[in-house]
């Protein structure tokens, strides 16, 4: 339920963590659970309460995508690598980027025995095109198939960045049995049929079970059963990983860096994907207030900050740095513009720095160390959520490191509901969260969702995901111009790469603080194949479709 | 018969009121669902563009625009034709089958602990009542301090001594999830061994409460005439204590078992959050979490519709039993 990753993650008050150390004191048990070549691996992914079942990939399901059913396409986020070929083998666009012609493989079934055929792509592009309340993929081609095994795919415009949308995240249902379905958008698929490694071998509201599929194209994948467990949240998640119940989950542990000897036959892979930030209401424009629409302060937090510090006693060491361009570092370091001011967001303060730019910008220091101007304190309110313990501690140290700069941070926490609320609405001056990324392994997706024109709103209307309100001629220009080059050409790309990624560093409307790990713990004495590195053949969070699917495939049971 | 009529409207007007409380409150909570299942969405690593919203709204079919007296018309209509809405937490399904499976097992759990907490209690308290001055009455302290540590403190240490230490009990679930589900002997004997935990962290913080009530009632219904009366006339210890002390001692104590009874689903949120127990208090959460309005009002008028016929119940048979309730009205 909330964010598997850190939300939840660190909830545990200090009381259940107290316990949890009872816990640790009294040991587990003796049986280690390794060497079973039939063993059933055990996911947990913080699901907090009974399985509803849901398998219909189009409409909030609890599983399936990337087991059951699969996309053309597979984009690993955290490789700068081509897509690899699933359904389909090879995609070629036209010049312009109206046309997507994609030749699918051959030879392979569904899990009934059916033939897969380009009937069935042809049917899933309609079925979304006819079902808006499906289309969460935004797809608005046109789609016809010259023969069983290509598909062509026309758009009304220059359409190189919907690409890894269509191919990488429709999953791909089967024409035979979805034609009959009255209503598809709310089916629950009680007996899901796809062509994955998995097929749905039982469904109960504690428990879900995956059955190895036998005549999957790609080969039966190693590990025969894949079961998903509803627990109640991250704490009992914590709790069956020490009774070594869980083989896979995704949520912070206490003591991370010594998991080998306090959960004893486990490893744990720490993953830098999303990036933290202080989003700022920045834009007075669409009616935002405060001292932080000023970008001196803007840039004076972003000096003011010791991440060092922040992630030693936030994050246990689990962060890592962050560019202030929001290239996504290691995988994006080809892109990352060499026109920033810093390549790397310093991660120790620049206090003198930051008191300059405030002094600059017309800020007096008065007798209690804190800046004025026109007579109001330089005084902010940061809002995050009541239980994200990480969070928290990160705030109230900033709080500490922005005091010595003689600016006040004032830490408010809010409920979930009404923290997501007023994010939308843009009813802040700071929130700490997190930018995700897109669906493929390209920097334009976080551009387009965080700094486009058209995903923000007027202060008190919704905006869709450009919480600061940021709006830039210059930056949408070069968003606009990105659609309508072909991702292979990398040179052209540059240049309007480079452009973005200058504004968006001059005006700090999200100020970077630490690109945050997910912590994933997996049960390294009983399975072999997990991704490891910096650069992982999938991500290996257990919550993220499709990359779970590409890691069950991959594991071997020990002993087999 | 005016008693009852009266009591019955009583009842009827605040079913009324509960039925329209439960329609405004979740409506005044921030957030709606749709930005909610996004947030979600986006924090689990998903891509959220602006076709992914409009896909949710009309897939939720949340942004229907209507007014909200004509939402209310509509959500008595729904409610008279016993249809709850779908839940949006766990769309697609409707919220009476998500009820439908949570729901026994809050109610055999907390029901059944509830009912030994009382009736360990009450003995407990009438035997100590009846001892009052021997070595029994240590019984009183050491229960009031179970029943004054924090319930998941207690909870979780029973865990880690009695599941984690000893591995006597499992630690987490309802069931063993390679069994399956019905009326079969492995299923029901691990149902039964994954409740005794909870059960007794349940039995052991509340009955101390049940205690103390008794024995206090004990201890005043002695010193009344009849009880002397009876004692005057000779009749033996255990025929006192049994018919003439503890009957009167334990009418209030039955008239707190039924209002407990009805707390019992509300009750359960913290059990089954410790425990890991599939049940309705999961739910509960689970619904205010995702601002699932139509789950919310399903399961608030579970407990509204329990505890209003808890206290009926005891209005009425205290009618019967006491006829100075039926006077004094």
């Amino acid at each position: 339920m909330l964010c598997r990753t850190r939300a939840s993650g660190l909830r545990a008050s200090a009381v259940l963590v107290a316990a949890a150390l009872v816990i640790a004191a009294c040991g587990s048990s003796d049986d280690d659970g390794s060497g079973d070549a039939d063993a059933t691996l055990v996911a947990y992914t913080g699901q907090s309460s009974d399985y509803q079942i849901n398998f219909n990939p189009y409409s909030s399901s609890i599983g399936g995508i990337g087991t059951i059913f699969e996309p053309l396409f597979y984009f690993n986020i955290l490789r700068a690598a081509e897509p690899e070929p699933r359904l389909a083998t090879n995609y070629s666009w036209n010049t312009d980027g109206t046309q997507l012609s994609i030749t699918l493989r051959e030879n392979v079934a569904w899990s009934d025995g059916q033939k897969f055929t380009a009937r069935d792509v042809l049917f899933t592009l309609d079925l979304l095109t006819r079902h808006k309340e499906m289309n969460g993929a935004g797809f608005d081609g046109h789609a016809t198939a010259p023969d069983e095994t290509h598909v062509v795919v026309t758009f009304d415009r220059p359409s190189f960045v919907r690409g890894p949308q269509v191919l990488g995240r429709i999953y791909i249902v089967p024409e035979h049995k979805w034609k009959d379905i009255d209503n598809p958008a709310t089916d629950t698929l009680s007996s899901p049929v796809g062509t994955g490694p998995y097929t749905l071998a039982e469904f109960k509201p504690q428990a879900f079970t995956y059955a190895a599929n036998p005549n999957y194209w790609g080969g039966a994948p190693a590990v025969k059963k894949v079961r998903f467990l509803a627990l109640s949240g991250n704490q009992s998640g914590e709790q069956a990983l020490r009774a070594r119940q869980v083989d896979w989950q995704s949520a912070p542990v206490p003591d991370v860096k010594n998991i080998e000897k306090n959960y004893p036959g486990y490893k744990a892979l720490i993953t830098p994907l999303n990036q933290m930030v202080l989003a700022t209401c920045s834009n007075p424009a669409l009616g935002c207030a405060g001292p932080q629409t000023d970008p001196a302060v803007r840039q004076a937090i972003y000096h003011g900050l010791h991440r060092t510090q922040t992630n030693t006693l936030a994050f246990e060491g689990t962060s890592s740095e962050i560019s202030p361009g929001f290239g996504l570092l290691a995988r994006d370091n080809a892109v990352i513009s060499s026109r920033l001011r810093n390549r790397v967001a310093p991660m120790q303060p620049d206090t003198a720095r930051a008191r300059q730019l405030l002094e600059d910008a017309g800020y007096r220091r008065n007798g209690d160390g804190v800046y004025a101007k026109g007579g109001s304190q330089l005084s902010l309110t940061v809002k995050t959520v009541a239980g994200w313990a990480d969070y928290i501690t990160a705030l109230s140290t900033m709080a500490q490191q922005l005091k010595q700069v003689g600016i006040k941070l004032t830490v408010e926490q809010l409920s979930w509901n009404e923290w997501t609320s007023q994010r939308q609405s843009g009813r802040f001056q700071l929130i700490m969260d997190s930018l995700n990324q897109g669906p493929a392994p390209d920097p334009y997706y976080l551009y387009s969702y965080f700094f486009g024109t058209q995903g923000t709103a007027k202060v008190g209307g919704k905006a869709s995901t450009n919480w600061s309100r940021f709006s830039d001629p210059q930056v949408d220009r070069a968003l606009a111009a990105l659609t309508t080059l072909d991702p292979k050409n990398t040179a052209a790309r540059q240049g309007h790469l480079d452009t973005v990624q200058t504004r968006v560093e001059e005006s700090m409307a999200y100020i970077p603080v630490l690109t945050q790990g997910t912590v994933t713990e997996y049960h390294a004495a009983k399975f072999t194949g997990w991704p490891t590195g910096d650069a992982p053949y999938a991500m290996p969070a257990v919550w993220q479709s499709p990359d779970n699917a590409e890691v069950m495939k991959r594991l071997k049971p020990v002993g087999s | 018969m005016r008693y009852y009529l009266r009591k019955l409207t009583f009842y009827l007007v605040a079913l009324w009121s509960a039925l329209t409380l439960n329609f405004l409150i979740p409506r005044m909570l921030p957030g709606d669902p749709v930005d909610i299942l996004l947030a979600k969405l986006q924090q689990r690593g998903g891509a959220v563009d602006p076709s992914t919203r409009r896909a949710y709204e009309l897939l939720l079919g949340t942004d229907s625009g209507e007014s909200l007296p004509r939402q209310y018309v509509g959500y008595l209509g729904n409610l008279a034709r016993g249809q709850l809405g779908i839940s949006v937490s766990d769309f697609p399904a409707p919220v009476s089958s998500v009820i439908a499976t949570s729901l026994p097992w809050t109610v055999v759990l907390v029901g059944l602990a509830t009912l030994l907490s009382v009736l360990i209690g009450t003995g407990l308290g009438v035997l100590v009542g009846w001892r009052r001055g021997t070595w029994l009455d240590s019984l009183l302290p050491a229960t009031t301090v179970l029943s004054a540590v924090p319930y998941f403190w207690l909870a979780l240490i029973l865990v880690a001594v009695l599941g984690s230490g000893l591995g006597w009990f499992p630690l987490l679930g309802g069931y063993d999830v390679t069994l399956t589900p019905g009326w079969n002997g492995p299923f029901l004997s691990s149902a039964v061994y994954h409740g005794v935990l909870p059960a007794l962290t349940i039995v052991l913080s509340s009955a101390g409460a049940w205690l103390l009530g008794t024995r206090n009632m004990m201890v005043s219904t002695m010193a009344e005439d009849f009880v002397l009366t009876a004692r005057a006339k000779g009749l033996r210890d255990s025929r006192i204590m049994a018919w003439y002390a503890a009957r009167n001692a334990v009418l209030p104590t039955a008239a707190g078992f039924a209002i407990s009874l009805g707390f019992v689903v509300a009750g359960s949120i913290v059990t089954e959050q410790v425990f890991a127990y599939p049940g309705i208090g999961a739910k509960l959460l689970q619904a205010v979490q995702s601002n699932d309005y139509a789950l919310m009002q399903g399961i608030f008028l579970v407990i509204t519709i329990t505890v209003l016929g808890a206290n009926l119940l005891v209005d009425l048979l205290y009618g019967l039993v006491d006829p100075r309730v039926r006077a004094g009205g």
